[in-house]
């Protein structure tokens, strides 16, 4: 039976003034916002810059966030573990915060969570310096276990092999897997007494046969309502009481931002997403500035504030994971823009708002800023949006019209590209294989070209039952025929290995407080992934078009590689190869669907490598398309660097044709770097040059373009003077990164890549 | 039919307005000292590919375009390979696209009149200014034909807008003096140029020369100066503005002479007036003039009578009145490129022509000849700018009237207009200087409540073009712009040149 909770007293307080539906019988906070936003169609012109005390907050924090790079050093609190509501309430200069709360008690300070491995932890500590209390250390290893002691418990010979081969890599085994994204608005809407309410109810109704599936429910559900008490005494600590709903739209955002932060306290997931929130908190702003209780000022102030805390999100993280990841990402990512079911745009003045931080508080990475664009979007919003790209190189794209009629309109973008519904879907995120090193495998028949045996010195053979190939020239059926051998082996080790780390993963590291602030009963992605995609679609046209000949050593492995003839090459717009591309990508996707999930998840794959191109790279013999031993991948989805004769559009239109829906659901990554002067003689020109790109990139069914303008000379004067660009922001795949943050060979990487230019 | 095409850039952003997919084409007969494309000197080579290739080509990239882009040819010497340009342009035109053609106007002659109508938008490079220095720098003694071609791109049949463009090499022509000649040399084609670009020569191609063993002439020759090159691309673009200038005060005296000419034939009968006034209060175009201005209206207009065969206006005449038909016929029609004359329209009594033009201030591109005697009521631009401009019940006529022409009357905006973007953004920016312009230290701020969309509106424009044409005059240091919402004119003077 539906109850119309405008009759609660906490409800009606807090709702008055807006349209009732189906969100106000039961949580459906999507129903909301279609009843109750206002989309916006005008341009910038009415944004206003930073409040005094916003400045006043943002300079402190930058400073420390500045100390923190240059110094190369972290805080971390030593004295406890994370968890919701375990530390002190913390500010960063209390009287001048509209919007409070940090994961510690300082800003910056960084959290010891030891659920995912305390190796690991050990490890981040040492990097450091630093050591925690060795009487905890102690008792937590006397009474607990963890997720990665879990998987290693479980992993068969075969997975540890792949994985320690870099055939696999990345594998959320012994870091927080992250990639849920909690429906923070729910906080605000309802308030957590309501969902706690709902919780219960869920559970009492919860009864039958008590099957594995069920009995780990009924202690999930029970460990949310724990979590929703503990985010509730966390917020009180802070002087809120986030058990009823948000009255206003100082409220709404910060008790949002709790929701958010008893995540990020709990869990220290590789990409803890924001959601999408702008058009939820506009309803609320709108509220408060027709009653005239706000000003525009404050209304920016509300936002600029919330970025500031979403910029001091951090995680304690080893170097190795630094490698993979580079340059200390968060992804706080909010999905913004995009269109609704009935044809409006769900682009408001907030989203305009949220985008004009990088305004106020100048360029940084986090959140990570994601356009959902669509060619239904209002034009002065695209332009924009465009307009800051050029100004920032802070902000991604990914097609709306590609995800709306997949997930309807009101998903969020987990960590980079990973599309879910808010609070009805989560993933099971699984990195991704290695599919260049895959096609040697094919070659030298499942031996590592380059892993040695430690105590023979002897090559390891790593996959079983593949034949080695003997040819002087390489001919393409025979081994395509081997790699899809391959790829069917890789495949089943590939989703075991997953199940394997999800399972302990729901065990020893379980995400309460953002489970919590999902529907009871949530779809599962499992999402995989493929580095290395240009190599193979160019080392198979090399095959196939040119004359390709095995250089072997003593062993008879094949080392490198003599390529006689052109051979086209992925990036030009060019079938012959883009069609091996395509081929490949479908062939593994659907390997990879013969092999059940855990907990009846759904397959996916993404195009993705995050910044571990570089290590994969290192990681990987010479290929037979040229690429020497060591060399990096080219990121993502994107052609090999200097793959690409004939120009930006050709390499966009190379990456748009591969197929996302059922293939690469999880995402493809593509990065467009341009110098100013190719992008168009002057600003404006620039504006409507960069906005059509994207119109007729997203138009042929692309999926994701991050956009940097940025001159080649200009990053490698950043690399030899640091202190000059502090807060130098540029996009590398799927975020956006400080630049003065990433390695040498990070950067190195990033000025190698294709910048396009004027001809 | 086959072309052969040294590389093809499928994102090009400066070589023509908007994203542009270029095609550089072989074969060159000029061998300029800075050439940096000698590996496509040679007229056979590269790519063969088909026009209909070209144009499955352009199909990928068509979603690219947005309003004012699409293909350009370029080089090498594109309109050396003139069948295959112009087979390939018709193609193109066929399907919708906008055209381009990159040239220094030393091609195949035999099919310019069949290329040029095809061309939207000309680049013109000017490699040097007089006969000598011409020689000098691309060995061939061309510079006559060179002005020839610029002179006959009218008889050619070409409509569309040209951007120029110069190289400039230091020690050359990188003076005042030197952009005085070059501005001279514009004045034939004044009227389509759209672009005044100087490009400071560089030296990033003499690596191709070694590779390819050939000397290089300016060996040793420094980059120019970029901020020098800018400082000229300046100076040149006001001499040319005040060009513009002048040609106006000429056409003013082409207007008065008009209103002497209508004078002249102005009807003598006090009935006959009496009678034509009668009918025009009862027009619903003077409905929202108030009764006393009225007879305000009425003693400013001109009651002429016009002999068959008179001519009452003919294209590119500027919009200085509106005619109301009040008894006889005039044709409205062109002469097309056959020489042919194409009737759009034959209008009669009631019938007005020439509101709209005054109404969006875009010269005639029709010939309005009488072919009965007709008696027309001329209405001076003045007297509506007056009493009408502001008038609904005049937009609705104007607007209802205009709506059957627009379809015809957007192709040949297309095909016949002599595009005037600068002129139009600088009219548009001196109205907004008048009525919100704010006298600041900077200069005057303009404060818009308009989007870029609605400023296009407002000036006749397209979006992309304005926020070209802003962008333009930004860089020229003319304006500022900060934000999207304000303007800083920074340079009223040159505004002005471009418009009074």
């Amino acid at each position: 039976m539906k109850e119309n909770l405008f009759n609660r007293e906490e409800m009606a307080k807090a709702w008055e003034g807006f349209t009732p539906g189906e969100w106000s019988e039961g949580i459906d906070v999507r129903d909301f916002i279609q009843k109750n936003y206002a989309p916006y169609f005008g341009d910038e012109g009415f944004l206003e810059g930073p409040t005094e005390n916003t400045a006043r907050i943002w300079e402190k924090a930058n400073s420390l966030i500045q100390d923190e790079t240059k110094s190369r050093t972290i805080k971390v609190d030593l004295e406890r573990f994370s968890g919701i509501d375990n530390f002190e309430p913390g500010y960063i200069d209390q009287d001048k915060e509209v919007i409070v709360g940090l994961q510690t008690d300082e800003p910056l300070k960084r959290i010891m969570n030891p659920y995912g491995g305390f190796r690991m932890l050990k490890s981040s500590l040492d990097a450091y310096g630093l050591q925690m209390d060795p009487e905890m250390e102690r008792r937590f290893n006397e009474y607990r276990k963890t997720h990665n002691q879990g998987v290693f418990d479980a992993y068969t010979k075969e997975m540890r092999a792949v994985r320690s081969a870099g055939l696999l890599t990345g594998l959320p085994d012994a870091y927080g897997r992250g990639r849920i994204i909690g429906d923070y608005r729910r906080v605000a809407l309802y308030g957590l007494d309501y969902l706690k309410e709902m919780r219960l109810k869920d559970k009492e109704n919860l009864t039958g046969p008590a099957v594995e599936e069920t009995i780990r429910l009924r202690e999930e559900f029970t460990d949310q309502i724990r979590a929703l008490d503990a985010m509730k005494s966390m917020a009180a600590r802070y002087g809120f009481d986030i058990g009823r709903p948000a009255r206003n739209a100082q409220e709404a955002v910060q008790w949002l931002y709790f929701g958010y932060l008893a995540a990020i306290k709990e869990n220290n997931g590789a990409a803890m997403s924001l959601g999408r929130n702008t058009a939820f908190l506009d309803i609320y702003i709108e509220r408060d500035l027709a009653r005239g209780l706000i000003t525009e000022q404050q209304a920016q102030e509300l936002i600029d504030q919330l970025v500031i805390k979403l910029r001091l999100v951090r995680h304690l993280r080893t170097p190795e994971y630094d490698q993979l990841f580079a340059g200390d990402p968060t992804w706080v990512t909010e999905a913004i823009g995009g269109m609704g079911q009935d044809g409006r745009p769900l682009v408001t003045k907030t989203a305009y708002r949220f985008l004009h931080t990088l305004t106020n508080l100048g360029t940084a990475p986090e959140p990570n800023m994601t356009i959902l664009w669509s060619n239904d979007l209002p034009r002065a919003f695209k332009e924009y949006c465009a307009y800051m790209s050029i100004k920032t190189a802070s902000i991604q794209y990914e097609n709306d019209d590609l995800m709306r009629p997949i997930y309807g309109d009101d998903y969020a973008i987990a960590c980079c590209v990973s599309a879910m519904r808010v609070g009805k879907d989560m993933q099971f995120f699984g990195a991704r294989a290695n599919l260049a090193k895959a096609l040697l495998y094919a070659i030298n028949g499942g031996v590592d070209e380059i892993k040695r045996d430690k105590a023979t010195g002897q090559p390891v053979q790593v996959l079983s039952g593949i034949a080695r190939n003997t040819q002087d020239v390489l001919d393409y059926d025979t081994v395509l025929a081997s790699f899809k051998q391959v790829m069917d082996k890789l495949a089943e080790i590939y989703v075991n290995t997953m199940n394997t780390i999800h399972y302990m993963h729901d065990k020893y590291a379980y995400e309460a407080s953002q489970m919590a602030l999902h529907d009871p009963y949530v779809h599962r992605y499992i999402a995989f992934g493929i580095a290395g995609l240009s190599i193979v679609a160019d080392s198979l046209s090399a095959i196939k078009y040119a004359k390709v000949r095995p250089v072997r050593d003593e062993h008879g492995l094949t080392v490198d590689f003599e390529v006689e003839g052109a051979f086209p090459r992925y990036g030009n717009d060019d079938d012959r190869v883009d069609q091996i591309a395509i081929m490949v990508n479908e062939y593994f996707m659907e390997a990879l669907r013969q092999h059940q999930a855990y907990r009846g998840a759904e397959h996916t794959l993404s195009l993705l490598t995050i910044t571990s191109n570089v290590v994969y790279g290192k990681k990987t013999g010479a290929t037979p398309d040229g690429r020497k031993k060591g060399e990096p991948f080219a990121p993502g989805a994107n052609p090999m660097n200097g793959a690409d004769t004939m120009g930006a559009l050709a390499s966009l239109n190379s990456v748009a044709k591969l197929p996302y829906k059922r293939v690469n659901q999880d995402g493809i990554s593509n990065t467009f770097t341009i110098i100013p002067a190719a992008l168009g003689k002057n600003l404006p020109e620039q504006v409507t040059n960069l906005t059509n790109i994207m119109d007729g990139y997203f138009g042929r069914g692309a999926f994701h373009l991050n956009v940097n303008v940025l001159d080649k000379a200009l990053l490698i004067d950043a690399m030899e003077n640091p202190d000059k660009y502090p807060n130098l922001t540029i996009r590398v795949s799927g975020y956006a990164v400080r630049f003065n943050r990433l390695d040498r060979e990070h950067q190195l990487d990033v000025i190698n890549r294709t910048f396009h230019e004027a001809v | 039919m086959q072309g052969f095409v040294h590389s093809i850039e499928s994102m090009g952003l400066v070589d023509g307005p908007g994203t542009r997919t270029i095609f550089f084409l072989q074969g060159c007969p000029l061998r300029c000292a800075f050439c940096h494309n000698p590996d496509a000197l040679k007229k056979a080579g590269g790519r063969i590919m088909t026009p209909e290739a070209i144009v499955e080509f352009a199909g990928r990239y068509r979603s690219y375009y947005g309003e004012e882009g699409g293909i350009t040819f370029s080089g090498g010497e594109p309109l050396l390979q003139g069948k295959f340009v112009y087979r390939s342009l018709k193609l193109l035109k066929r399907e919708g696209y906008n055209t381009c053609v990159d040239t220094s106007g030393f091609g195949d002659p035999r099919y310019y009149q069949k290329i040029m109508p095809l061309v939207d938008t000309l680049i013109l490079d000017v490699k040097a200014f007089d006969r000598e220095a011409f020689r000098e720098l691309t060995t061939i003694d061309g510079f006559q034909a060179y002005l020839d071609f610029l002179a006959k791109l009218d008889l050619y049949g070409f409509k569309g807008q040209i951007w120029v463009r110069h190289v400039m090499v230091p020690g050359l022509t990188d003076s005042e003096e030197s952009m005085e000649q070059f501005i001279r040399l514009l004045e034939p084609i004044r009227a389509k140029v759209d672009r005044i670009e100087i490009l400071p020569y560089h030296t990033s191609g003499v690596s191709k020369y070694r590779e390819l063993g050939i000397p290089y002439r300016l060996e040793g020759v420094e980059p120019m100066d970029k901020e020098r090159a800018k400082e000229l691309e300046i100076y040149a673009n006001k001499l040319f503005a005040a060009g513009l200038r002048e040609e106006r005060a000429q056409n003013g005296k082409a207007r008065e002479e008009k209103y002497r000419q209508l004078k002249a034939k102005e009807i003598a009968s006090d009935a006959e007036k009496a009678e034509m006034f009668q009918v025009l209060r009862g027009l619903p175009l003077l409905s929202d003039v108030p009764e006393e201005d009225v007879s305000h209206v009425l003693s400013e207009v001109i009651l002429s009578s016009i002999k068959a065969g008179e001519l009452v206006f003919k294209t590119g005449d500027a919009p200085d009145f509106m005619y109301l038909i009040y008894k006889g016929q005039m044709k409205i029609f062109v002469n097309t490129m056959d020489g042919e004359e194409q009737i759009f329209y034959i209008y009669r009594d009631g019938d007005f022509v020439g509101g709209l033009n005054l109404l969006v201030e875009t010269p005639y591109r029709y010939i309005g000849q009488a072919l009965t005697d007709c008696k027309v009521v001329a209405i001076p631009k003045a007297t509506f700018d007056k009493y009408f401009y502001n008038s609904p019940a005049v937009l609705r006529s104007v607007l209802s009237k205009s709506f059957e022409r627009i379809r015809w009357a957007e192709e040949l905006i297309q095909r016949l207009a002599t595009s005037n973007a600068s002129m139009k953004t600088a009219g548009l920016l001196l109205k907004l200087v008048k009525r919100l312009g704010v006298e600041t230290e900077e200069g005057i701020r303009l404060e818009l409540s308009m989007s870029r969309e609605e400023l296009g509106n407002y000036s006749g424009l397209r979006r992309e073009t304005i926020t070209r044409k802003l962008g333009e005059f930004r860089e020229l240091g003319y304006i500022e712009l900060v934000g999207n919402r304000v303007i800083i004119v920074k340079d009223l003077e040159a505004l002005e040149s471009y418009v009074y």
